[in-house]
């Protein structure tokens, strides 16, 4: 009973905002940016009152950029000897400091943010926001503190990521990167869709461990993320949450991008065909002709005798 | 130790070299800032070693030779040679499979001047590590035979497909190994079939291992304690360069449904309503722990609709290599991996905090480092992180000019 005294369990979630004006729900009504983000705010300061030792970070991204709305950088620096004389955090209407902190902090940070993309805005049809590079921050991020915590403390991060946008295949690698990287870290990836199924997403939850959720309707938003997304994942499996979505894990050909369930793997490079081309198109390299069905035979027969 | 070797020198034969004055005392007369900095070279330094646009091997087929004669009894690492190499062996092992997913591993024993094959070649990483835990509980004896083992190893990757790229890995505890005939004559058969042998000694220097592992273009190093040991065997977890002799081939393989029992609706055409049946890999293990495999969930091979429970594998039945999209992709970052970052002095920087984890530079932070694409500054630990575990730029991922 002593260790488990000593032992810390704190939670550090970072969730990630896609903020790309082109969201189909922002074109229709702007407006619903605030809701959303009113949300996300709510969470977050939720996530921070189930225990004091909990964390949480923000990270906005859109077509062209990502950043931190809210880190560890942002929070209240406690200034002895003045308490009370740090300018931004005054108790207000009775509210806790940190969360009004939060809450101005990281709408600061989004005014500038979107004010920032608006001066570097470009054309381009299909919404598609760089989620895997704040990701990419995100785990730096969980790293970091992950390093810095103290000896008897443990700490379980988990990320969440709200977008409305579709799509993410030109950040494949980078996504399976992440991926990778938070399951061997223990990262749990939660996705909260607003708009789209999102295949790629998809995989990422069920390689970590995470829920995809894509809501039925924005209104209810904060309702969804309080009952789905705030409980931790070892909670969750007492919880009666949306069954896990079928991930389809085959692979779409590099030729016509047409999902196959037998195909040619380039030994050099592992790029994937339908069916068999004397060259490589990634690579460039020239292949046997496919004579070599013959070796494989023979490697059958002796492996039985062995 | 590599670059002494290159110039076929001794330590002893070269120049007197001395260590203390790379330690200096900063202003307070500490040596905290010149110790870290000492780590920090270090740490980069295998990424440095790294070099890009090599055609590497990436399926990879490795024999682990495990030397169980007496000299594993010693006890100069702790508890003795045999635990400690066994409990390293585990952890390289799941880095192995983690890192070349459609890599196969296989395991040789030698004692008492025989080689035993106590693993095939296979592709599952928790099969391997049983294994490994019985060879750290089984006896050492008499003294490994080299050629016998090397032999046995050459036996089975020599049928390999030409676009397999063929490893041995000889962890050797000995200093003598008995053989029944000219061991020269094995190397240059292992060097014909192109077979890459790397040499772990635990000992001292041996002659013969040396000669293995030049002729064949491995790495030959001696440990010098536990952390050596594991460094040495993490260098293996990297895909090396592809043998000259080795063919590029299209490989032909599956990519299965899965079919998780609940939904019937399933486009497999194998089983329409998914009956319960047992998964190909548990057959033939005796019923202990295992024996709760029936059941509706599991990989369906496309060609043959066995089905597996886990992935990657071979079909049993029909030959084919069954992965997940997943697994390929785990690949890609050996074939793309992030350049590695300019290091510049901390004076330069002109960012107060770092662009991956925001922490803040401060004074004992000697550089900052640059990514040569994006040109953000990152610290440290975000550098070794961005290059060891993520396999791609914070910086360049998270903005579009970059795409």
């Amino acid at each position: 009973m002593a260790a488990m005294a000593d032992e810390v369990e704190t939670s550090l979630l970072v969730i990630v905002v896609d903020l790309h004006t082109r969201q189909r729900y922002l074109r229709d009504q702007p407006s619903l940016l605030m809701h959303v983000l009113d949300s996300v705010i709510t969470l977050a300061n939720m996530h921070l009152m189930l225990k004091t030792k909990n964390k949480v970070a923000i990270v906005g991204c859109n077509a062209s950029n990502s950043e931190f709305l809210f880190c560890d950088a942002d929070a209240i620096q406690p200034q002895p000897g003045q308490s009370g004389q740090s300018t931004a955090v005054r108790q207000s209407d009775g509210q806790y400091e940190i969360f009004a902190h939060l809450e101005t902090t990281v709408k600061q940070n989004i005014k500038d943010f979107m004010q920032d993309e608006q001066s570097t805005f470009f054309e381009d049809k299909d919404c598609e926001s760089l989620i895997a590079g704040a990701l990419t921050l995100a785990l730096c991020y969980i790293n970091r503190i992950n390093k810095e915590k103290s000896a008897g403390e443990n700490l379980n991060s988990r990320l969440l990521i709200l977008t409305g946008c579709a799509g993410g295949a030109s950040q494949h690698m980078a996504y399976m990167n992440v991926f990778f990287t938070a399951q061997k870290q223990n990262i749990v990836m939660d996705v909260c869709s607003l708009e789209y199924e999102l295949g790629l997403l998809q995989q990422g939850c069920d390689i970590t461990g995470g829920l995809f959720l894509k809501i039925p309707q924005l209104q209810g938003l904060l309702q969804y993320l309080l009952w789905v997304f705030l409980p931790e994942p070892p909670i969750r499996k007492k919880l009666v949450l949306p069954p896990p979505a079928r991930v389809d894990y085959r692979a779409a050909c590099f030729c016509h991008r047409t999902l196959i369930d037998i195909g040619f793997v380039c030994s050099i490079c592992l790029s994937i065909f339908c069916k068999f081309s004397p060259i490589c198109t990634t690579c460039n390299t020239v292949f046997k002709p496919p004579g070599s069905l013959l070796p494989k035979k023979k490697k059958k027969q002796i492996k039985n005798v062995c | 130790m590599a670059d002494e070797e290159d110039g076929n020198e001794y330590r002893w034969e070269t120049g007197y070299e001395k260590t203390w004055e790379a330690i200096k005392e900063d202003d307070d007369g500490m040596l905290e800032a010149s110790v870290a900095e000492i780590i920090q070279r270090a740490k980069r330094k295998r990424q440095a070693e790294r070099r890009p646009n090599t055609r590497l091997g990436m399926m990879r087929h490795l024999y682990i030779i495990l030397d169980s004669s007496e000299a594993m009894t010693d006890q100069d690492l702790k508890p003795t040679r045999q635990l400690c190499t066994a409990k390293l062996l585990e952890g390289f092992v799941e880095e192995y499979f983690d890192q070349n997913p459609i890599s196969q591993m296989g395991i040789i024993v030698t004692r008492n001047k025989r080689a035993e094959l106590v693993c095939e070649l296979a592709g599952n990483g928790r099969k391997h590590v049983d294994i490994i835990k019985q060879i750290s509980q089984g006896p050492c004896a008499g003294e490994p035979s080299l050629q016998n083992s090397l032999e046995l190893a050459l036996s089975s990757l020599r049928l390999l497909p030409g676009h397999a790229s063929r490893e041995v890995l000889v962890v050797m505890g000995s200093l003598t190994t008995c053989d029944p005939h000219d061991i020269n004559v094995t190397i240059q058969k292992l060097k014909a079939e192109g077979v890459r042998c790397s040499v772990i000694g635990l000992a001292a220097e041996v002659k013969v291992c040396r000669q293995l592992s030049k002729e064949t273009g491995g790495l030959y190093s001696v440990i010098l304690d536990d952390c050596h040991f594991r460094d040495l065997l993490l260098q293996q977890v990297e895909p090396p360069p592809a043998a000259r002799t080795q063919d590029c081939s299209l490989v032909r393989m599956g990519f299965p449904h899965h079919s998780n029992g609940t939904e019937s609706s399933d486009a497999s055409s194998a089983s329409s309503n998914n009956p319960m049946s047992f998964c190909m890999c548990h057959l033939d293990v005796e019923s202990k722990v295992d024996s709760t495999k029936l059941g509706a969930a599991g990989h369906l091979c496309p060609q043959c609709g066995s089905k597996y429970c886990e992935l990657p594998v071979e079909c049993r039945a029909c030959g084919l290599t069954l992965v997940s999209a997943p697994h390929l992709a785990r690949s890609y970052h050996h074939l793309f991996p992030v350049d590695n970052f300019l290091e510049i002095d901390a004076k330069e920087n002109q960012q107060p905090r770092c662009f991956g984890c925001r922490r803040k530079f401060v004074e004992l932070d000697k550089h900052a480092y640059k990514c040569g694409a994006c040109s953000q500054i990152f610290c440290l630990d975000c550098d070794i992180f961005v290059h060891d575990t993520l396999h791609s730029c914070p910086g360049c991922t998270s903005s579009a000019k970059n795409h």
